[in-house]
């Protein structure tokens, strides 16, 4: 089907228990190709960063992620473009990003943090300095991954969903309208 | 000492490891810091394994990583990520030994090394690697590369002998196996009434050390005590064993360091060996010579599949119609087989997982169980699954991976020229040399043990 608007992951705290297996898949993924993350931790030569963010408050905990806004506030913010909106999905392009947080002050969910960036098993020095370059870590749906995104697949408890909305909505109004339908039915039941 | 720890600083208390704990170890309220019970622990490293909250940038800032890495001992150049629950490492015991020109080194390896090391340099899963095992090795500058394969062979020498002996006259049964150190911890903490059923057969890497250390130093014509006997084993549970405080038949303490398949990996990067452009070397002779029935030991069945190829041959003194006992080759939970030895049917079960073993265990005191050896493993799917291999990443790779490491070691016990332990020829050797027979006085004095009850 069509997409019409942007796909979202979405966490439910009555399911997750907090292991953080989303976070580490998120990173093994997104490592694979530039930075040669295989299948272990000993294959790890770079730090760990993510695109989602274990939350705990009082009452439990999940992760929170991007919700791929339609007008996203990150890409409106976003001087140097480095935020750009592909197949209905808001992207990061990290090395156009300069890290000048405007992106992280934009975003309403705190979906956005930024992290060191790193190429080819190491972090990038910055143009003028010694530290590492950061760039703005956000979800991009797994954009590239057949099998959709990594922390939907692994969480343990299906603490994690992928929401197409539209067609949530389509199911939501065809549920209403079986409920209006029983409910007239059996309001005039027997009469027929 | 503490073999297996949860650091309270990472541990967001999800409590995913309690679920594969099979001690019933891990104690803490949801959603905080776990700890675990020093006394039910069997230092399985399942935990290890399953662990996923790991040092971040997020959630622990800049400094975090190097001052978790400093805590734990682990090498400067470490990249890796650091989890809550984690192994000690002893890394820089094992660096002291090879830069002392005094210390004669010697290391061995579990068969269940070869067949995962591969994957921690990007190798695909279940990498067959015995010979880069040995150059990597040799380049890092052990005196002597032997083998846990070897080991395993005599290991089914002695425990052969001794549970076809029990059959006949009339010793304690079931026996069960005693290669695998976390689950004679759990029968000695859990069932101490039942220790008498363990075969008195040390384990492969106890049988290795005490060998190295005797016959191994007359080879060498060296004192016992120069030579430094280190351990690489999938394994977390393997420095406790050799730890224990009777496990110095040799003279000296039979195994100085137990590292894992990860610590390993770890100690190549960090000597900057390159895995990629390494040429494969054999394993050292004569004591890095094995069979496929020692290659085996590294899956669940495998233990009992090899002494079942020398046992058959004990028992009519004619070869195994055929060397592949798939009838053992088990993956569930607790399989049964029935062999038939000439006169002989020998009734075995295989257990795979510590979790399984109770109800296995309380038919045995009930006395309603009628075995006669019974191969335990605390691993799921034995030691390729164990709590010292490469740590997977993601959770979805795991079955896909254990079936190749299993497969791969499957494979090499076929390509290899000897399959059966008494066909090994540097076993002959050592009986003929050293030990005399199987289940002699100094093949008892050095090869088995007792056990706390």
């Amino acid at each position: 089907m069509e997409k019409k608007i942007g796909f979202f992951v979405i966490g439910d705290s009555t399911k997750c228990t907090g292991c953080r297996a989303c976070e580490l898949a998120c990173f093994t993924v997104h490592d694979q190709k530039e930075n040669h993350v295989g299948k272990t931790a000993g294959t790890v030569s770079i730090p760990v960063v993510y695109r989602l963010f274990l939350t705990s408050f009082e009452e439990g905990c999940m992760p929170v992620q991007c919700r791929h806004c339609e007008d996203a506030p990150c890409l409106n913010a976003c001087l140097q473009k480095a935020i750009s909106r592909v197949d209905h999905q808001v992207i990061v392009h990290p090395e156009k990003c300069i890290g000048c947080k405007d992106c992280m002050q934009a975003c309403p969910f705190g979906a956005i943090a930024l992290l060191p960036y790193c190429r080819d098993g190491h972090t990038v020095a910055q143009a003028g300095a010694q530290e590492a370059r950061i760039f703005a870590s956000k979800c991009d749906l797994c954009q590239d991954r057949p099998e959709g995104p990594a922390c939907v697949q692994v969480c343990p408890h299906q603490a994690l969903r992928l929401v197409d909305p539209e067609k949530e909505r389509e199911e939501k109004n065809i549920r209403a309208a079986q409920t209006l339908y029983l409910t007239r039915n059996s309001r005039e039941g027997g009469c027929r | 000492m503490m073999i297996v720890s949860i650091d309270p600083e990472l541990c967001t208390g999800c409590r995913e490891c309690a679920q594969v704990c099979p001690a019933f170890a891990i104690e803490g309220e949801q959603g905080k810091p776990q700890t675990i019970n020093a006394d039910r622990c069997v230092m399985c490293g399942q935990c290890v394994q399953k662990c996923k909250s790991c040092v971040s940038l997020v959630m622990h800032g800049k400094d975090a990583y190097d001052r978790v890495r400093r805590k734990r001992n682990l090498p400067v150049n470490t990249t890796e990520p650091l989890f809550a629950a984690h192994a000690v490492c002893n890394l820089d015991k094992v660096k002291a030994a090879l830069a002392d020109p005094e210390r004669f080194t010697i290391v061995q390896c579990a068969p269940a090394v070869r067949v995962a090391i591969g994957e921690d340099f990007r190798e695909k899963a279940g990498a067959l690697t015995p010979g880069k095992l040995s150059a990597a090795l040799h380049k890092l500058g052990f005196d002597r590369v032997y083998d846990t394969n070897f080991a395993a062979d005599v290991t089914i020498m002695e425990e052969g002998t001794e549970l076809i002996s029990r059959v006949k006259d009339g010793g304690v049964l079931p026996m069960f196996t005693s290669c695998c150190p976390a689950w004679v911890r759990f029968l000695e903490n859990t069932y101490p009434e039942l220790t008498d059923h363990l075969s008195s057969a040390k384990s492969p890497q106890q049988i290795g050390g005490a060998i190295f250390k005797t016959y191994g130093a007359q080879l060498e014509n060296l004192d016992g005590s120069r030579i430094c006997s280190i351990s690489v084993m999938p394994c977390t549970c393997k420095e406790y064993e050799c730890e224990r405080p009777e496990m110095k038949d040799s003279g000296y303490r039979d195994v100085d360091v137990a590292i894992t398949t990860r610590d390993l990996a770890a100690l190549i990067k960090d000597a900057g060996i390159d895995w990629d452009t390494l040429e494969e070397e054999p394993f050292d002779a004569p004591l890095g010579i094995y069979s496929g029935a020692g290659t085996i030991f590294g899956i669940t069945g495998g233990v009992m599949e090899a002494a079942i190829r020398t046992g058959y041959e004990l028992v009519t003194g004619e070869a195994i119609p055929k060397v592949e006992v798939t009838q053992v080759r088990s993956t569930e939970g607790f399989r049964r087989a029935e062999i038939r030895m000439g006169d002989l049917t020998l009734k075995v079960g295989v257990v795979a997982g510590l979790k399984n073993v109770i109800p296995v265990l309380e038919a045995v005191k009930a006395g309603t169980l009628d075995l006669h050896f019974i191969e335990v493993m605390t691993c799921p799917a034995g030691c390729v699954s164990g709590g010292g291999q490469p740590k997977l990443l993601m959770d979805t790779d795991l079955e896909q991976t254990l079936q190749a490491r299993r497969g791969a070691l499957l494979d090499h016990d076929v390509e290899l020229p000897y399959r059966k332990s008494h066909e090994n020829p540097a076993v002959k050797q050592l009986y003929e040399e050293f030990l005399e027979k199987p289940g002699s006085r100094p093949a008892h004095h050095l090869l088995h043990t007792s056990y706390r009850s």
